[in-house]
């Protein structure tokens, strides 16, 4: 009976000694991280506006430099490729008539999205300037966003990315979710995302990034002069990703 | 009344030989896990259409079968039905394994499978049914854990206690695992029945199991079981068949009612082999046959044929998982309504996905890993009753 | 109260026994590997003086050298949820302390830690 009660003790304060150990370390470092500094994200409301008219059937220019920017993976076999952005060839029948058109689909930046509210880990979350960005330290790989993404967005890193083109930015090793995020690293040093640069160089300028807080700016003033559409309006997700021409 | 219970002596041979087949199968998953692990969850030939794969299935499937102790709680330790006593031990042994075997399925799921023990109750996320969900599995353990120090004990007011816990927080559990797809936004999963109609089969598949755990562990060990029970126990399995018939047809008819709906459920009740497995499977096998075997008056109250019934309803709810789980993968959410995509880097449209070697071996070893515990639970803890007889 | 209407004969030992090492071993395991760090002939400075035009690193050496983790962790959680991108990165590390090998690698072998910073970030 004594060495039961023993054993009873022992075991006892080892386990609540280690689980306090755990806690102190977690509640320490939850302190730690979300001590909120001045930040001027609020302020900003980054939007997307794509103009199909200008966006040229052949050219696949803004796809080329997201993968060269973001070390995005590309294996050769497209089940298990990445696309931060995609273009897609869409056929719309009436009657007799078929009409073509080019898309280009990305993360639509969702204000309501729902792959941060299934995220179990908060990993994937919105920030305050509506980016929708993923931390890639903290994700399971539960892939349960892809399956709440009702745009097909999402992808996940089945495989390591070999190639590192941009040395600057990180690759990803496999199994971690990830979408666009309108390269958050660069609209945070007032650059434009790689894709619009791209756009832009190539001559089409199809594609505007900017703040939809603010109403004099460009992708404010296309929304304001134009029809503008958003890919399912209906579910509610308030995409943020515009387009004209649709 | 008063009921002995003894563990088996485990040394025959068949004993050993199960252990040893079981600890092979978890030696083999383990195995497959960790090839997994090294190479990317790629290897198990899930892609970015297909992300969830037979993991998921078996996960829900195991959450499923733990019912059985839902019912044999409810039966004893709420409703007073004293003479399923005897069974209770063995229920929430069994119950408490296959929620570890979920967990572990989900586990082995992940792409990085490290991370899921910290950040889940880190940044816990109230929003996520993937974070409500291990937060019930594990209370559900820990609360079959002091069910089982409980009985073991005989404390007559603590069971009643944790019975009505244990019968309640289960429900919790199964509500939970099937608002995962319920709630979900795909057109094949997004279903406020999807929740109940899980409960529902999830009782069946667990009365099920413990039919035949029941009967096959008694004549094992030669204990003494009174037909009477294992019958009743038939009758309420051939109700639950019943309410799970009744949910499927009231969600499929409604998906094919629905306009919007309907195109979905054509794909899902006659789009591919998986609709093979909802009719053959699921509808006939699972359910139609053998609630017609426990229904009828002669096959109904025979312990034989209550088994192979047992046997069918545990394999149509298999299909029962799969048709949830992937179907509403390999349908595609509808980004342009009334336009279709031609062309593409990436597969858009209707999806397909195979189970995959690696994958079966996973599921086994998880399997394995609790046929393991079980065996050593046989052995090691007074699980079963000496006998079990009706009230009379 | 009578255990053995739980266990069996002569089991309760043997099941305690590897429930203590299981408890045990990670524990165990650091505090031995972190003792043998302190002795261990690898535990000199690691520190090679980097050539370099800066003279001080962001914080006094003896903070670096134990706690760098912390700030590298600080920082990303500042960069990677609230988007403030400071002075501070990996790759400003990288413009004096050079070559991973010879920085990180060798005291993190030393005292038999492996984070997996560099399968994701470039660090040469």
């Amino acid at each position: 009976m004594k060495r039961r009660d023993f054993i009873k003790f022992f075991g006892g304060a080892l386990l609540s000694g280690t689980t306090s150990a755990y806690a102190f370390r977690f509640l320490t470092t939850s302190i730690l991280s979300n001590s909120s500094r001045d930040n001027p994200l609020p302020a900003r409301k980054w939007g997307m506006v794509i103009d199909l008219n200008k966006c040229q059937s052949d050219c696949t220019e803004c796809l080329t430099a997201c993968r060269f920017e973001n070390n995005v993976g590309f294996h050769d076999d497209n089940r298990w490729d990445v696309h931060w952005i995609r273009k897609v060839k869409l056929e719309n029948q009436i009657g007799a008539t078929v009409k073509e058109k080019d898309i280009v689909l990305l993360c639509n930046q969702c204000e309501h999205p729902p792959c941060a509210q299934v995220c179990p880990v908060q990993a994937t979350y919105k920030r305050e300037d509506g980016i929708v960005i993923v931390d890639h330290h903290r994700c399971v790989g539960c892939r349960y966003c892809m399956i709440a993404c009702p745009y097909n967005a999402r992808f996940f890193n089945f495989k390591d990315t070999h190639e590192w083109v941009n040395k600057d930015r990180p690759k990803r090793s496999h199994g971690v979710a990830e979408s666009c995020n309108l390269c958050a690293h660069r609209l945070d040093v007032g650059k434009q995302p790689a894709c619009v640069e791209a756009c832009q160089n190539s001559g089409a300028g199809a594609i505007y990034v900017g703040n939809l807080n603010d109403q004099y700016s460009q992708v404010s003033r296309l929304i304001q002069g134009n029809s503008v559409k958003r890919i399912r309006e209906d579910l509610g997700t308030d995409p943020k990703v515009y387009y004209l021409g649709l | 009344m008063d009921i002995k219970f003894e563990s088996i002596e485990g040394k025959s041979f068949e004993y050993r030989v199960m252990m040893i087949v079981f600890a092979g199968f978890t030696v083999a998953g383990l195995l497959a896990t960790w090839w997994v692990i090294q190479k990317g969850i790629w290897v198990t030939g899930m892609y970015s259409r297909a992300p969830w794969g037979l993991q998921i299935v078996m996960a829900v499937y195991y959450i499923g079968l733990s019912a059985g102790s839902l019912v044999i709680s409810g039966l004893y330790g709420v409703f007073g039905k004293a003479e399923y006593k005897p069974f209770a031990r063995i229920a929430v042994y069994i119950a408490m394994l296959f929620l570890i075997a979920g967990l572990l399925s989900i586990i082995t799921d992940q792409g990085r499978m490290a991370r899921i023990f910290i950040q889940p109750f880190v940044h816990f996320n109230l929003q996520s049914m993937f974070s409500i969900n291990p937060i019930l599995y594990i209370g559900h353990i820990f609360i079959c854990l002091v069910y089982l120090w409980a009985l073991f004990y005989e404390k007559k007011t603590l069971t009643k206690v944790v019975a009505t816990l244990a019968f309640g927080w289960a429900f919790c559990v199964h509500t939970g695992t099937g608002a995962i797809f319920g709630f979900g936004a795909r057109m094949l999963y997004e279903s406020p029945l999807l929740p109940a109609s899980f409960v529902a089969a999830a009782m069946a598949s667990g009365t099920a199991l413990m039919i035949i755990m029941i009967v096959m562990l008694f004549k094992l060990t030669n204990r003494i079981v009174d037909d009477e029970l294992i019958i009743w126990l038939g009758r309420f399995l051939a109700i639950c068949i019943l309410v799970v018939l009744y949910f499927l047809l009231v969600e499929n008819a409604y998906r094919a009612y629905v306009i919007e709906l309907r195109h979905a459920a054509i794909f899902y009740l006659f789009g591919g082999y998986h609709s093979i497995l909802f009719w053959v499977g699921l509808i006939i096998v699972g359910l139609v046959i053998p609630m017609a075997m426990l229904f009828n008056k002669r096959t109904g109250k025979t312990i034989r044929w209550i088994v192979l019934a047992s046997s069918l309803v545990i394999f149509g709810v298999l299909c029962e998982r799969y048709v949830i789980v992937l179907p509403g993968l390999m349908h595609p959410p509808e980004l342009f309504p009334g336009m279709k995509i031609t062309q593409s880097v990436f597969q858009e449209g209707i999806a397909t996905y195979n189970i995959s070697f690696l994958e079966v071996l996973q599921a086994v070893g998880v399997f394995g890993m609790i046929g393991f515990m079980f065996g050593w639970g046989l052995k090691f803890l007074k699980l079963l009753p000496t006998e079990a007889r009706a009230l009379r | 109260m009578n255990i053995n209407r739980i266990f069996g004969e002569n089991t309760r030992g043997v099941v305690l026994a590897i429930l203590t090492v299981i408890i045990l071993f990670p524990i165990g395991y650091s505090i031995i590997s972190f003792v043998f760090a302190q002795t261990s002939p690898n535990a000199e400075l690691f520190l090679e003086m980097p050539d370099s035009t800066y003279t001080e690193c962001v914080k006094d050496t003896d903070y670096m050298r134990f706690h760098h983790w912390e700030l590298l962790q600080s920082v990303r959680s500042e960069v990677v949820r609230f988007g403030i991108r400071g002075d501070i990165s990996l790759s400003g590390c990288r413009k004096c302390h050079t070559s991973r090998e010879q920085f990180c690698n060798k005291c993190h072998n030393a005292v038999s830690l492996y984070p997996d910073c560099f399968s994701c970030h470039y660090y040469p």
